[in-house]
């Protein structure tokens, strides 16, 4: 079962594939072969490949770089996740691979169950129901052979 | 109305160039000579034909009666009354079961009385729901759904009524089983079943009038609506492949409405619609706050009755994806959605 990584775990994790990237330490392939180990693996590839070669690197203007810059102060949710995953620090990065690894951010679903059996899908807790329901009848506006929604409305929020 | 009748004779003429195509001909004779009396069309043999005729006697004919919803331990009650005119289709649904709620529907504009509150919510926007359970059109049903006629009739609701299975080819969505006025081609019940053949939820009539037994001041409200207040719902249409989101959509499936609206909680969430014609799938997308963590959205496949659930984090969103098909649909679509951020998130 591969469970949640989360903030150092994540960042020994992500030292380790640069590690093994660079030579250092016996690549344990089982670790690798998970979603998220995929891509971690894949992304430490594509910022080596993007510093070895002129052709991938992305030359950005000054604009850019002031712009990338003010972003990183800034640190608005969506750039600067509070995982730092691509500390420039850490990694010991030039400029350019910073900006070239903060163009190419992708986010996916992180894999919190490794796999999906139905017959384990765990029926919602009553005090799970309160928060979902209003979703579920959202949903069932859009739905067909379903019970009529209750409809969702908050006085306050519609007023 | 124009439109209706447009795609009304596209729905006939469809099934005229089927009749005389191969043995199609041989079924309409044969339907001739077991049903004289009836002299209605025979049913289409293809998903896509099959399910625009009922949708067309669901939204041309008229009808009135109560139907029934039943899934596990729940059951809800709608009484309905569904008449055509001069100005369109009108339409009046009772919720019987629990709070007190009223729809009354001109064409697509959609009032919900809320008793209880003294207000009116108004909507616009197209909803058809049972007997009609087509969600859109130009889908390409037959190529993930087959169909099979059964002989064998049943009773429903006092009515006659023939058994119609339409079946996944994949493992990605559920199958159906309906029951159908051979005559009208109104839908009187719908099941739907899983790989194992097992009934997640069905819906059904239990009492009906159809064409001249309905009586059109039925849709009138029983509720004095002089003094309720009347709030237009805050939906706003957004473009979610615009917001940077990438979304690989399952065989069959198209993106249908994609909406930003307040929910409950006073935030507002992106709903993503996705259907196949007959599934529907919602993603909902909203801001992850770390400091809210511990607020109870399911996280990974979750089950509410007859809905699976899959909850997922992506970058500093939450995603919750909800529909009537396998979790291993759901989990399927939400392990390949991407989240580029736009290039205005860095100005």
């Amino acid at each position: 079962m591969q469970g949640v990584k989360l903030d150092a775990q994540t960042d020994s994790w992500d030292h380790t594939v640069s590690e093994w990237m660079d030579g250092d330490g016996e690549i344990r392939t089982e670790d690798l072969d998970s979603p998220y180990g995929r891509q971690v693996w894949d992304t430490y590839h594509l910022i080596g490949d993007v510093l070895r070669s002129e052709d991938l690197a992305i030359k950005p203007s000054d604009l850019f770089y002031a712009r990338v810059s003010k972003a990183i102060d800034a640190e608005p949710p969506i750039v600067a996740p509070h995982r730092s995953r691509f500390s420039a620090a850490r990694i010991g990065l030039s400029g350019v691979a910073v900006a070239a690894a903060v163009a190419s951010v992708i986010w996916v679903a992180l894999p919190y169950f490794s796999e999906s059996a139905p017959d384990n899908t765990p029926v919602l807790a009553a005090a799970d129901e309160g928060q979902v329901n209003d979703y579920i009848e959202a949903h069932r506006q859009f739905a067909g052979a379903n019970p009529i929604r209750q409809v969702s409305f908050d006085t306050g929020a519609t007023r | 109305m124009e439109l209706k009748g447009i795609s009304l004779c596209g729905g006939k003429r469809a099934l005229a160039d089927k009749a005389i195509k191969s043995w199609g001909l041989a079924l309409l004779l044969a339907f001739a000579a077991t049903t004289p009396a009836q002299g209605a069309e025979p049913f289409a043999e293809q998903v896509s034909a099959f399910l625009q005729q009922t949708q067309q006697a669901a939204r041309n004919s008229d009808y009135a009666g109560v139907f029934t919803y039943q899934q596990g331990a729940n059951m809800q009650s709608s009484r309905i009354v569904h008449v055509v005119d001069g100005t369109g289709e009108r339409e009046r649904l009772v919720i019987l079961d629990g709070e007190p709620r009223e729809f009354i529907r001109h064409n697509d504009t959609v009032q919900c009385l809320v008793p209880a509150k003294e207000l009116v919510l108004v909507e616009k926007h197209r909803m058809d729901r049972f007997p009609g359970v087509l969600l859109g059109e130009n889908h390409d049903l037959d190529s993930h759904y087959v169909l099979r006629l059964h002989d064998a009739r049943q009773r429903v609701a006092g009515h006659e009524c023939m058994p119609v299975e339409i079946l996944p080819r994949d493992e990605l969505r559920y199958g159906y089983r309906f029951c159908v006025d051979p005559k009208s081609k109104l839908l009187i019940k719908a099941q739907t079943i899983d790989g194992e053949g097992e009934v997640i939820n069905q819906i059904a009539f239990t009492s009906l009038q159809q064409g001249s037994a309905v009586q059109a001041h039925e849709l009138e409200t029983s509720w004095d609506l002089r003094n309720w207040r009347k709030v237009q719902v805050a939906t706003q249409t957004v473009d979610v492949a615009k917001l940077g989101w990438r979304v690989v959509l399952p065989p069959g499936f198209q993106h249908s409405t994609q909406v930003s609206r307040p929910m409950k909680s006073g935030k507002p969430v992106m709903q993503m619609v996705l259907t196949d014609g007959l599934a529907a799938i919602s993603v909902f997308i909203e801001q992850f706050q770390p400091s809210q963590d511990s607020r109870v959205m399911p996280k990974g496949p979750a089950r509410n009755g007859a809905m699976n659930i899959y909850g997922a984090r992506i970058g500093d969103h939450w995603l919750t994806a909800i529909g009537e098909v396998p979790v291993a649909t759901l989990h399927q679509l939400v392990e390949h959605i991407e989240y580029v951020p736009p290039a205005g998130a860095l100005h």
